[in-house]
């Protein structure tokens, strides 16, 4: 089974990827939501997905799933929210200050 | 010695003071204090019975970089000089800078400068050395830069600076290197150890980059064409750095190495092959000037480029030969320099077209000029210095050792010959020079000011070095013994013992002489007749072009290397950086074999889970396809909702919840704010940036999947997660692993995720806040 | 164990928080945020010299033994860096309210300004490698707010392409993690590197390494990741430019320096070569950037690039003296890039214009600026007997003891093109005519000057003075070249 995640979370990653290549602040913002996916997926798969208990201990059981990774995936996805809402304002601002949700459109040119 | 070195830098510190008062007292009496100290200090070092001293301070011992001092006969002659005739320039130098103009920044570079030359000549330690060569090299372009306003001044400055800072940096890079072989930062030490520079695999690479500083610093060909244009500085600094002082370091430094590296026979090729074609082609190109410190700039190269060819040669007669003309140089073109100040002074013109005809006006100043052109080019009379160096200079080229080496062997022969060449046109600009500003026909119409003769405290400085000239000439021996001899032995490696005559008999050495007196004075007679060469060459050759054309081009192909990359396109930054990671780390993964596959440790598959699998697959390649935006973000929800649907297929029920929730705030997130954006378009992309997007995000996919599934299938250590569920209770008091671990073992990381968000919170606050107050006030 | 080592962290967190409370109040909050900052310098500086004196400190948070809880480690070098950031911090807070408006101060400023010190403290403290993602994320956070702040055009434009650079490689952090967790099932930094060196790094956990690399290089803009840095960094308002210039990439650079120091350290062939080559292009391409722009905020913030170059280049060549070399780069560029970007902050700002072109005879109005800029340039060149020149020389002589005779050259070669692209801006900016049409802020330029002066003194001091300092700075590189001290350290008490 964590061949099949693997390739799923591989996967997200590669749509995500493919959104950030794209110009519109809107895939952009989708691309990185689908990398975060990506990423936890990783994190999950990476901790083992073979059985056990879900990590609440209960009199009687030994076998838990692993509880570290669950901790971390937590942790980042908490993390990830914080960064994509700023992302969101930011990219909503940033549109409407420039007049365009273009990235390409938003180079800038400072080289002269 | 460590005072005599450090006295002006200290005294610097007071210069700006002192110059608060400068409408009452000149702050030039007092720098003049400075040099005339020190002089009086290491005269007293003088005689034969002279011994090398050395004193050391210690300053970074754990680097060893000490202020190790080593004087011997060679860094007193240069001290010597240094502390001479800074205190003759200045002496000159009230006279020569008005009080109105800002005296305090002029004299604190010119001590600065003075303490880092004797640094240089003094230092024994090479990282001490080298940290007062850059400051010779700084001080220098502040200098030059010193009337800024104008354009020839911070363009002079800056070409000075780039090129001797060069040179610096790559003698540096050979100091080091001599350093760590050796294991040792002094130079003495270092001419002890000298088998194992020389034996080294990179020892030409040494030497290269040493000579490189050498030759930079000394004006060399191609690289002399930073003196010209520092003649922007105020004369008195021209006549001290950038003739008497600070081009020579490039000498000091070669003739401190000698005892290293002339037992390579490439050695003399290189020193001497660059010397002598400084020494013709400077001396051919000063005729060409019109600026009176034009040609004594280009004369200063060319005698540069004599020097150095003598070191290069390294038999006793040149090495003595080449100690005496650094002396003899000092006098006679520092008093020259002094002298063209003076004329540029007075008449308010230094080009030689305007002037001329001089002598009834200012005589003394035409009597020093005469007696210092005529020892430069070297004429044939008991009393100028300049004819016994140039002399021995002929004698050196004709006593060469033999060599087996085949290009040195044809250096041997050509350079006689060339040492002639190259003293025809010595002769030629020396006569150019006095000829044309104090002989001829007088235009004084022409001239900005009335010339008139220079006050008196303007003609000493030069008039003592003119002296000097006549002195030696008429008395040579008596600096012979107590002075030159220890220079030229502390270089040779051995004593030296030789005796300056005036008179040979008729010898080879006079009749090169002769022939340089006949031809020069056919040329100095004809010359209007010849000027035209210089339009063929060097024309279009000019090593100027280079430089400034590589200035030029480094501004022009940076700024269109940076461009091409720097293109502020965000895709175009992302492409490159995941092409980059990609390429590196598959070529790492094959270079260490790192792939593994294994899946004895894997979980069984199941149906349901396939099912979630299939439908994220599909959703999230329905977020590329999808052209309406609310679409878009739908599809992205049920990729979000797929993976809540995974955690709890995978017993992880805190996480489903927690996903769920930010799932649909993130959601209900994009939804609002992309409300206000324009609809999705299927934006217009050629399908060769298409394919390449679709290639690095496949590849980056399948990058991460293959590390994955190598990272599962090397599972070579126990989790350290069997403690938590042992002691999650027991410890933890908690039955909720998960949670004890967020709250207890890593509560820091919770801790700080929550600082994330409150940052976030308040900065989106802020983004949306600060703006509508913006456009209120708009 | 000592509580000690949190207090950097804490402090700053709780300013921030204080800050944010007060932020409206602005003579309140500027005379908080100068005095906290104040007082955490002064606690670094007491845990300096007790690390100094005493050893590595060990803080195992909550009382959770290493490896399962998050450990703090004050050894050496993290304090080194935490000291030198509060020293840079002190001068940002001072110079703060002459540069910002009070809008922007009322905005959080200082809060974020705490924040970001307080992730950069962390990151440079902890000895967890999931919990250095979470500073990351801390210090990252700070940044996004602060480089909108106050959101002109170009700062909202540029701040994007920031965020998405980060946010990708925060997500590729984790998931790098989650690989070293697979494999060897710790995130504990002690843990992992003595597991990886059970097993010798072999198999897959080499490509990890690049990985973890990859996204430490894109904080430190290492080539050819460092696209995103010269526009946002030259943006935002000078103060936190000098913050970004002076902390961020050097965590990057820390990172860099930690892991591969500590963990990855069995494949030199491999990785530490791959380092070197990346180091000779980020110079040559930095300084190359420098040179190929008028505007001086611009081409000071390239020049971190060459910079970052030389310290990986100490990394690479992995010698005692190479790493003393990078460790002394990294607390001399941290001091000098702070004082650097508020200088040309300040003088764009007195000057009008950041167009290097439209300025001139600027020295004539403000000598002492001149001054300060001209030694700045020289500082970062590396001319002797300033700081840059320990470094740089520590550098030259670790990669020629190596024989790296190639990128000792180019070393030498973007010295001197570094030197080149700041002396064009001195004489662009400072010499030539006295332009008498330029009304001059005396006021304004008296604000600016103390901080500035005050970092360049601890520049100049840090080379002059290279034996006060050095000595601490070697001890540094040979705990890093026994990686089992740190480990010992952390798992065996």
């Amino acid at each position: 089974m964590e061949i099949i995640m693997s390739i799923l979370a591989g996967l997200l990653f590669a749509t995500g990827v493919y959104n950030l290549l794209q110009k519109q602040l809107l895939r952009i913002a989708i691309g990185t939501a689908l990398i975060s996916h990506g990423a936890h997926l990783f994190i999950l798969t990476m901790g083992g997905l073979k059985g056990g208990a879900p990590p609440i201990l209960v009199e009687g059981i030994e076998q838990y799933t692993d509880p570290l990774p669950q901790a971390l995936i937590l942790t980042s996805i908490v993390i990830s929210f914080g960064v994509t809402s700023f992302l969101v304002v930011l990219a909503y601002r940033a549109s409407e200050v420039n007049g365009t949700d273009n990235i390409e459109e938003l180079r800038g040119n400072d080289y002269e | 010695m460590l005072f005599a070195v450090l006295l002006p830098f200290l005294a610097s510190i007071f210069i700006p003071f002192l110059a608060k008062w400068k409408d009452r007292i000149h702050t030039g009496i007092f720098v003049t204090l400075v040099p005339l100290v020190i002089f009086i200090y290491f005269i007293q070092f003088l005689g034969t019975g002279f011994q090398p001293e050395a004193r050391s301070y210690s300053w970074i011992p754990s680097l060893d970089m000490n202020m190790n001092f080593y004087l011997d006969g060679l860094s007193l002659l240069f001290v010597l000089l240094i502390s001479g005739i800074g205190t003759l320039v200045a002496f000159y130098s009230i006279y020569y800078l008005h009080k109105s103009e800002q005296l305090g920044n002029f004299y604190v570079y010119f001590l600065i400068f003075m303490g880092s030359m004797l640094g240089v000549v003094l230092s024994d330690n090479v990282f001490v050395l080298y940290s007062f060569w850059e400051f010779t090299s700084l001080s220098s372009f502040l200098l030059i830069g010193y009337w800024n306003h104008r354009r020839g001044s911070r363009y002079g400055a800056l070409k000075s600076m780039l090129i001797t800072v060069f040179g610096g940096l790559s003698m540096l890079g050979a100091l080091v290197f001599m350093s760590v072989i050796t294991n040792t930062t002094s130079i003495q030490q270092m001419i002890t150890e000298k088998s194992i520079i020389l034996n080294h695999e990179f020892f030409p690479l040494i030497m290269g980059l040493l000579l490189l500083g050498a030759f930079t610093k000394s004006a060399q060909f191609p690289f002399h064409i930073w003196l010209p244009d520092a003649m922007e500085a105020p004369t008195p600094v021209s006549a001290y750095l950038h003739s008497a002082t600070m081009v020579k370091a490039g000498i000091y430094l070669v003739a401190r190495n000698i005892p290293i590296f002339a037992e390579s026979e490439w050695f003399f090729v290189i020193v001497s092959g660059f010397g002598i074609i400084t020494l013709m082609w400077a001396s051919y190109m000063a005729v060409r000037q019109t600026d009176l410190k034009g040609i004594l700039a280009f004369s200063t190269i060319s005698q540069l480029g004599m020097i150095m060819a003598m070191l290069g040669f390294g038999t006793k007669v040149a090495i003595f030969a080449a100690v005496f003309h650094i002396l003899n140089h000092a006098t006679f073109k520092g008093s020259l320099f002094m002298v063209a100040g003076i004329v540029d002074h007075e008449t308010g013109s230094r080009d030689i077209r305007k002037l001329g005809g001089l002598m009834t006006f200012m005589p003394i100043t035409a009597t020093l000029a005469l007696i210092a052109t005529f020892s430069m080019a070297g004429f044939p009379l008991p009393f100028l210095n300049g004819f016994y160096s140039k002399e021995m200079f002929f004698d050196a080229t004709l006593d060469l050792e033999s060599t087996s080496n085949a290009v040195a062997g044809f250096m041997q022969q050509a350079l006689p010959y060339l040492a002639v060449f190259g003293s025809i046109f010595t002769f030629v600009y020396s006569m150019y020079f006095f000829f044309g500003t104090f002989r001829g026909k007088a235009q004084i119409s022409e001239l900005p000011k009335k010339p008139h003769e220079a006050p008196i405290g303007m003609l000493i400085s030069p008039a003592v070095l003119v002296a000097g000239v006549i002195i030696i000439g008429l008395f040579p021996e008596l600096i012979n013994k107590p002075f030159i001899s220890h220079a030229a032995a502390s270089i040779y490696g051995g004593e030296i013992d030789k005796h300056i005559y005036f008179w040979h008999g008729i010898n080879l050495p006079l009749i090169m002489s002769i022939a340089v007196l006949a031809f020069g004075t056919i040329l100095v007679l004809t010359r209007t007749k010849w000027e035209a060469v210089y339009r063929f060459i060097p024309g279009p050759l000019s090593m100027n072009k280079v430089y400034d054309g590589s200035v030029k081009r480094a501004e022009t192909y940076s700024a269109r290397i940076t461009k091409t990359y720097m293109n502020g396109s965000l895709g175009r930054y992302f492409r490159l950086i995941l092409g980059a990671i990609l390429i590196i780390t598959f070529g790492f993964m094959a270079a260490t074999a790192g792939f593994e596959f294994n899946m004895a440790d894997s979980a069984e598959i199941t149906v349901a889970e396939i099912l979630v699998a299939i439908m994220m697959a599909v959703a999230a390649v329905g977020t590329i396809l999808a052209n309406n935006r609310v679409a878009a973000i739908i599809i992205l929800g049920v990729v979000g909702y797929g993976l809540a649907i995974l955690f709890v297929i995978y017993r992880a029920p805190d996480l489903a919840l927690t996903q769920l929730i930010v799932e649909t705030v993130t959601v209900a997130l994009f939804l609002m704010v992309f409300n206000h954006l324009p609809q999705l378009k299927m934006r217009k992309q050629g399908w060769s940036t298409k394919a390449l997007n679709l290639t690095i995000s496949i590849g980056f996919g399948a990058l991460m999947t293959l590390v994955a599934i190598s990272a599962h299938s090397s599972n070579w250590f126990d989790s350290i997660s069997s403690y938590f569920v042992e002691n999650s209770y027991k410890l933890g008091g908690g039955d909720n692993i998960v949670n004890v671990i967020l709250v207890d073992m890593r509560g820091l990381d919770t801790l700080f995720e929550i600082a994330v968000l409150g940052i976030a919170a308040l900065g989106i606050y802020g983004m949306v806040k600060l703006r509508s107050n913006k456009e209120e006030d708009a | 164990m000592s509580n000690l080592a949190i207090l950097p962290i804490l402090i700053p967190l709780l300013a921030g928080i204080w800050l944010a409370f007060i932020a409206k109040k602005l003579p309140l909050a500027r005379g908080s945020a100068k005095f906290l900052s104040i007082l955490n310098l002064a606690i670094v500086i007491y845990i300096f010299f007790h690390v100094q004196q005493n050893g590595t400190l060990i803080l195992e948070m909550g009382d959770w033994k290493a490896p399962f809880g998050i450990i703090i480690v004050g050894d050496l070098l993290a304090v080194t860096l935490v000291l030198t950031t509060n020293l840079v911090a002190v001068a940002a807070a001072f110079f703060a309210p002459k540069s910002l408006s009070d809008k922007q101060e009322g905005f959080y400023f200082y809060a974020f300004f705490f924040w970001l010190i307080s992730g950069v403290s962390g990151a440079f403290l902890t000895g967890d490698l999931f919990n250095l993602f979470v500073f990351f994320e801390v210090l990252l956070m700070a940044s996004y707010a602060l480089i909108v702040l106050g959101g002109g055009k170009a700062q909202l434009r540029e701040s994007i392409k920031y965020l998405l650079l980060n946010l990708f490689s925060s997500m590729l952090f984790v998931t790098a993690i989650a690989f070293i967790y697979a494999v060897v099932g710790t995130v504990n930094m002690a843990q992992i590197a003595e597991r990886v060196q059970e097993v010798e790094q072999q198999g897959i956990l080499t490509t990890i390494a690049i990985l973890l690399f990859f996204v430490f290089a894109t904080k430190a803009a290492v080539f050819p990741l460092y696209y995103w840095l010269p526009n946002s960094y030259s943006v935002p308002n000078p103060v936190v430019s000098a913050l970004f210039g002076a902390l961020l990439t050097k965590v990057g650079i820390y990172s860099i320096l930690r892991v591969f120091t500590l963990i990855f350290t069995h494949e030199p062939g491999l990785t530490h070569n791959l380092f070197l080559w990346l180091a000779g292009l980020t110079m040559i391409f930095g300084v190359i950037g420098a040179l190929s722009t008028h505007n001086v905020k611009l081409i000071v913030a390239y020049n971190i690039i060459p910079a970052v170059g030389f310290m990986l280049m100490g990394i690479g060549i992995f010698t005692e003296t190479a790493i003393s070399g990078t460790v002394y780069y990294l607390v001399h560029d941290m001091i000098i890039k702070g004082a650097l970007f508020l200088l040309v902050g300040a003088l764009a700002h007195l000057a009008g214009t950041s167009d290097l072109r439209k300025m001139g005879g600027m020295i004539h109005h403000y000598p002492f600026l001149g001054w300060m800029f001209f030694l700045a340039s020289l500082v970062l060149a590396g001319i002797p007997p300033f700081s840059g020149f320990i470094g740089k020389l520590l550098l030259l002589q670790g990669g020629l003891a190596e024989e790296e005779v190639i990128i000792v050259i180019v070393t030498l070669v973007t010295s001197l093109l570094i030197l080149f692209s700041m002396i064009r801006i001195f004489i662009g900016a400072f010499w030539g005519e006295k332009n008498e049409d330029i009304t001059v802020n005396k006021r304004a330029a008296d604000g600016y000057v103390w901080p500035i002066a005050g970092l360049l003194a601890l520049s100049v001091t840090l080379g002059v003075g290279a034996e006060w300092f050095y000595p601490a700075i070697q001890s540094i590189a040979e705990y890093l070249m026994a990686p089992e001290l740190y480990i010992d350290s952390v798992l065996k008490e």
